[in-house]
């Protein structure tokens, strides 16, 4: 059985293409992105080592704390909306008692398949100045409130938000529907028999013991938001001026664009830490010990 | 639930109605685009922007077909898919039956070695990756997109199929061995017949996410005759007051297949794209 399990040759074959392909094209890339941060490199030669230069550099950059800014913006309402409405449909929907129950899940989760290329077309479609369907509506109903949604500096990083809400709503809708139905029922039954009103029991039992989903809810749309790039890559190409900007999005400008690629990684590694450092802090505020129910 | 249940028969009308109202507000836009990749322009703009087309005009489709190298964008879209799917799938359940079933003392590192990849957000390795694909030729065809999208679904996959074989009992591979079969047929024939539903759930979501990779398509694929989908679309941003209904079309076109799966297999979609919790949080 040793003999049988310990075969030296089959765990070569088993094990060798998976690591070399990940170690070449992801392990390797982690580590350059760091490595890449300290030098001033035009992706092309070696490049000079500059020390945290880039990183002084970033702190100095106006359109940097643009970006930080946004990003915890985009993170914030992603993140409340998402979880928000998520939270009363999957509540809502495994009260179990609504006809269509089967048609409206779908609905919630359908946007979640469309390619973001699509999501951002349609919502671009929809937010036209001109023939806009947004407009459209408040011209129907009589509200003189017409814009051009996404050429102002100042709304735009709140309309694209709203598109990323509404594309992941489902996402966390499913995974808060499928919390849900994992709380064993004899502890609502229990709060029933106690008085409890619905509410109460949501509030006081259920949400509590779902608070493991909604850690890696929390999780995924803070990184998600403060990762946030194709939304405005497709929409408003940063603009109007830096004012759609975000990190990974002002790292794409500086290797991309202006070949910087230094910089750029600086900046991706700003990136890396502000994301463990979202999920340090909501690990340590959410759900410390795991719930054994 | 059933005390929910019994509960919000009497009552709640709010909810309810919060509940039909947000499906609205989910899916009418999708059926916008629907409504307007069968109008024209005169239409779409003036005589009827919100209802159902009063004309099906399904020439958008086949100018979308025709003019706007959709096929193309498709068949690169079906061809990346496809190639991530079997290659990851491939890798990722090999090495994790040897990670998790076979004896050999590196394990527990090469497994965490692995885990690690899920924690890393894809925006951060970009700048180096777009420089490794380069430099090994690969810029500007499908492997720049095949190889890292397996290298990318590699580590949740893994971890996946790892669960999976934990839980599978030892007497299996006793009894394969002691009837004198080899590894590789233990792997094949008794292994990968049993983990089959994890199969299918990973097939679900790594179609998907290579389906709909938006990111680093943008940065690594410059060629017009090698973009997928959601990069060609792109190029119907400066189309728009041109020709509505033809970018409607196409994207209803890209959406289909995804949407099609969804609809038939609305559970096992919703499953595989959100496995992700149960081993992630």
């Amino acid at each position: 059985m040793k003999k049988f399990l310990g075969n030296k040759l089959a765990i070569a074959i088993f094990t060798l293409p998976a690591l070399l392909v990940y170690t070449i094209m992801v392990f390797y890339p982690i580590m350059q992105t760091f490595f890449r941060s300290l030098y001033e490199w035009d992706g092309l030669t070696e490049g000079t080592f500059i020390g945290l230069t880039n990183y002084k550099n970033l702190f100095a950059d106006s359109v940097f704390h643009t970006s930080v800014y946004n990003g915890l913006i985009f993170a914030a309402i992603i993140t409340v909306t998402q979880i928000g409405i998520a939270s009363i449909l999957a509540f809502a929907i495994a009260d179990g008692a609504i006809k269509g129950r089967r048609f409206l899940r779908i609905s919630y989760f359908i946007p979640v398949v469309l390619s973001i290329t699509v999501v951002c077309q349609l919502w671009l479609s929809i937010y036209n100045g001109e023939y806009g369907l947004m407009n459209k509506l408040f011209e129907v109903l009589g509200i003189d409130y017409q814009q051009d949604w996404l050429s102002s500096g100042k709304s735009a990083i709140f309309a694209i938000a709203f598109v990323n809400a509404w594309q992941y709503m489902g996402y966390h809708f499913a995974l808060l529907l499928a919390g849900v139905r994992s709380v064993p029922e004899q502890y609502m039954e229990a709060a029933r028999i106690d008085g409890a009103t619905k509410l109460q029991a949501i509030r006081k039992i259920m949400i509590p013991m779902m608070a493991e989903t909604y850690k890696f809810c929390l999780v995924f749309a803070v990184t998600g938001g403060l990762n946030a790039f194709a939304n405005m890559y497709i929409m408003t190409g940063g603009g109007p001026g830096t004012s759609t900007y975000t990190l990974t999005y002002l790292m794409y400008r500086s290797a991309f664009r202006v070949g910087e690629f230094g910089y750029g990684s600086a900046a991706a590694a700003i990136l890396v830490i502000e994301c463990l450092l979202a999920t340090l802090i909501i690990n340590r505020l959410v759900a410390r010990e795991r719930i054994i129910y | 639930m059933a005390w929910l249940i019994t509960k919000v028969r009497k009552n709640n009308l709010p909810v309810t109605g919060f509940m039909w109202l947000y499906a609205i507000l989910s899916v009418y836009p999708l059926l916008w685009m629907i409504f307007y990749s069968l109008k024209n322009n005169d239409e779409i703009f003036v005589t009827n922007p919100f209802g159902f087309p009063t004309n099906l005009r399904f020439e958008n489709y086949a100018s979308a077909w025709s003019k706007y190298n959709v096929p193309v964008y498709f068949m690169n879209s079906v061809i990346v898919a496809a190639a991530t799917v079997v290659g990851a799938i491939i890798l990722a359940v090999m090495f994790s039956y040897a990670a998790a079933r076979l004896q050999w003392r590196l394990r527990g590192i090469a497994h965490t070695y692995i885990m690690v990849g899920m924690f890393i957000p894809i925006q951060v390795i970009m700048i180096p990756l777009a420089i490794l694909v380069r430099d090994f030729h690969l810029a500007n065809t499908y492997g720049a997109l095949i190889v890292p999208y397996i290298a990318f679904n590699l580590s949740f996959t893994s971890i996946v199929f790892y669960g999976f074989f934990r839980s599978i009992p030892n007497e299996l591979e006793e009894s394969a061995c002691i009837d004198g079969a080899s590894i590789y047929r233990t792997f094949f024939s008794i292994m990968l017949p049993i983990i089959k539903p994890a199969l299918a759930t990973m097939v679900i979501f790594i179609f998907l996410n290579s389906w709909n990779e938006f990111t680093m398509a943008v940065i690594l694929i410059t060629k017009e005759s090698l973009k997928t989908l959601p990069l060609g679309l792109l190029f119907f941003q400066g189309q728009f007051t041109t020709d509505w209904g033809a970018m409607g079309a196409a994207m209803t076109i890209a959406s289909l297949p995804t949407v099609l799966i969804y609809m038939l297999f609305s559970e096992q979609v919703e499953n595989a794209l959100t496995v992700g919790s149960a081993v992630k949080g």
